[in-house]
């Protein structure tokens, strides 16, 4: 007695699992298959042919009758071919009939079916040494991209020092307005705001020594030589950086950098100096703004202690001299190199594919945002050794 | 007068445009189901616009698409979305996902639509690569790829849920003459045996002449189609210039 066993569910295509006996099997598939309605069918009848397999041994033959099947798609023929190669695994015969002649070809595109089956292949774990040693070449690597990267840079600077004619003004005035005036009103919100709260703060603390009226030369001494130009450029690494390092890393993937070079023009001359000379002259001229916005917070905000403006500005004349500004610019300046070329660097260091370019603009404000703590760090340092 | 449902594809009075630019007035067609359909034309004559009005990715100026006799045009939310199943597209480009192999390319409308298991879409993946002949490069990723490879890699991406309706944007072009051979046959043996219908953008003549049921010819200056029907009958008997020039691969200043 055969023990018949019903695969359906609403719509889907019915397959008979006719168990004749340990060696013998037939399948009789009805309906139309297609790739919406196999899915629990195909499982089904797999899980009885894994099962028929597995609790006998001998020559399994199976019949799969495909003479009622309505319509069939390719993942019907896929089905097909799961089965045949289970069956082929297991050493057993697989006999297809009924099958309608137009699907035949189709089936015969697959011959031999074990191409569509491969070995599995692991990937060799690394061990923790190899991942060391890598992890460490990635990083030598990315200092002697860095260090060449400055050597080209700084040539193709001093090249177009001596051909300014031959820098590509337009791009420099895009960048220049992209990076510079639509940047005007995020460093005037955020300055305002840390000019507000760093003059609060320290009125706080102050006022317990009676002290408030130092609080204004304090804040504005602070925010020329230091605040300003960190913010600045903080945000100047959010904005630009990563717009420099997105336009070039898109230029990179679409090969337009490849075609600079072979059409034997500099990529770092084309795209890199027009970008850096544009952050040359930003930078400054947003610091300049940031101070003058930071400093009215703050004489906005000791208002509020009882100083009056001209108090406030006697004590941050007596406190704030004309080197401190300089030496807050020239920082401005510096951080507007850096800033500027990394993003352009990382951009140039894109790999392939679309997500790459955002790993590029992420390690563009990250890079970015390093190198302006490196650089405060020495220039403070050069400072306090020589006092300017 | 036929019941739209004998149709694969419909075209009323379509205006395929941008903005205020008109680049195809008032097409009438019609796509039988089965049929292998090519459109031709010069470049920048609007072929690609067309395919993307078609397959509803732009909104026409005007008039309707029917595919399989729904409007695609004004259909909305779920009933839009079934119609969007009922075909796949393969870019010119390619537009191949970047960030996964290309059997997670081809299996991914199958994770969202279907109930597969994994091995099950697995398996149906690796015989959509195997039809075009990437098999061997299953895990590798888009950019490791020629470009020709990724052209082939989007077919099988659209034939991923065995669609009735295949758009193909240019599908040959960049392919080496076997390959191109080989891909002309896969595309007959799908139409002829699981009667899928492809809509084609084409300029290889010989893929044309190879398998096209018919093709319709769009004209940049006329802004519509000046040829219609079998493209061996048209080469061998069409008066127009513009078409005589095009089959028979004539310069355009010789053609005066």
């Amino acid at each position: 007695m055969p023990i018949i066993t019903e695969s359906s569910s609403g719509g889907s295509p019915v397959a008979k699992w006719i168990a004749v006996d340990s060696e013998n099997a037939k399948v009789i598939l009805t309906g139309k298959v297609n790739v919406y309605s196999l899915g629990n069918t195909w499982t089904q009848v797999r899980e009885q042919q894994d099962a028929w397999l597995k609790n006998s041994s001998g020559n399994h033959s199976l019949i799969f009758d495909a003479s009622q099947v309505g319509s069939l798609d390719g993942a019907g023929i896929a089905f097909l071919i799961g089965v045949e190669e289970a069956q082929q695994k297991s050493g057993g015969t697989f006999n297809l009939v009924g099958l309608d002649a137009r699907y035949q070809p189709l089936l015969k595109e697959f011959d031999p079916i074990t191409n569509l089956f491969p070995v599995p292949v692991e990937k060799p774990k690394r061990s923790f040494i190899v991942s060391t040693g890598m992890a460490t070449q990635n990083l030598i690597e990315d200092a002697k991209g860095l260090i060449t990267f400055t050597g080209h840079l700084a040539d193709d600077l001093f090249w177009s020092l001596r051909n300014p004619k031959q820098v590509r003004w337009g791009d420099f005035v895009d960048a220049a307005v992209q990076a510079g005036i639509a940047a005007l009103p995020i460093v005037g919100l955020v300055s305002f705001l840390i000019g507000v709260i760093l003059s609060f703060q320290a009125a706080i603390g102050m006022k317990q020594f009676g002290a408030v009226s130092f609080v204004g030369p304090l804040a504005a001494l602070g925010i020329v030589r230091e605040m300003g130009p960190l913010i600045t450029a903080i945000l100047l690494a959010g904005r630009s950086s990563a717009a420099f390092a997105a336009e070039i890393g898109t230029m990179t993937v679409n090969s337009e950098v490849d075609a600079l070079v072979s059409g034997g023009l500099s990529p770092i001359r084309f795209l890199v100096v027009p970008r850096v000379l544009a952050g040359i002259l930003v930078m400054p001229v947003l610091t300049m703004f940031a101070d003058i916005v930071s400093i009215f917070a703050s004489m906005v905000t000791m208002l509020a202690y009882g100083i009056p403006f001209i108090n406030f500005y006697n004590g941050m004349l007596s406190a704030v001299g004309l080197e401190d500004i300089f030496s807050g610019l020239i920082k401005a300046t510096l951080f507007g190199v850096v800033v500027s070329a990394v993003g352009c660097l990382r951009g140039m260091q894109t790999g392939t594919g679309a997500a790459a370019v955002g790993i590029s603009a992420t390690r563009a404000v990250v890079s970015s945002i390093v190198m302006i703590v490196m650089v405060d760090g020495i220039f403070a340092f050069i400072s306090y050794k020589t006092g300017f | 007068m036929d019941t739209p449902n004998n149709y694969a594809i419909e075209v009323k009075d379509l205006t395929v445009g941008y903005g205020s630019t008109v680049l195809m007035k008032n097409l009438n067609f019609t796509v039988n189901n089965g049929e292998i359909f090519v459109i031709l034309g010069g470049s920048g004559c609007g072929k690609s616009s067309l395919l993307k009005n078609l397959f509803g990715l732009y909104q026409p100026l005007g008039g309707d698409v029917l595919i399989e006799g729904q409007n695609i045009t004004t259909a909305q939310g779920a009933e839009r979305q079934k119609i969007m199943t009922s075909f796949g597209v393969m870019y010119q480009q390619g537009a191949l996902f970047g960030s996964m192999n290309l059997l997670d390319n081809v299996t991914l409308f199958m994770q969202e639509y279907t109930e597969l298991t994994e091995s099950q879409m697995n398996l149906l993946a690796r015989c959509k690569l195997d039809l075009v002949g990437l098999l061997p490069y299953e895990s590798y990723m888009p950019s490791e790829i020629s470009g020709g490879m990724q052209k082939r890699a989007a077919i099988a991406r659209a034939m991923a849920l065995d669609p009735k309706i295949l758009f193909l944007d240019e599908p040959s072009a960049g392919l080496d003459p076997i390959t191109s051979a080989d891909l002309d046959s896969t595309i007959q043996d799908l139409s002829k045996n699981l009667g899928i219908t492809f809509v084609i953008v084409s300029h290889e003549l010989a893929s044309i002449y190879a398998i096209a049921d018919k093709v319709i010819m769009l004209d940049k200056g006329a802004k519509g189609i000046i040829a219609e029907g079998d493209p061996k009958v048209l080469r061998d008997t069409s008066k127009d210039p513009r078409v005589h020039q095009f089959f028979n691969r004539i310069m355009s200043k010789d053609a005066a």
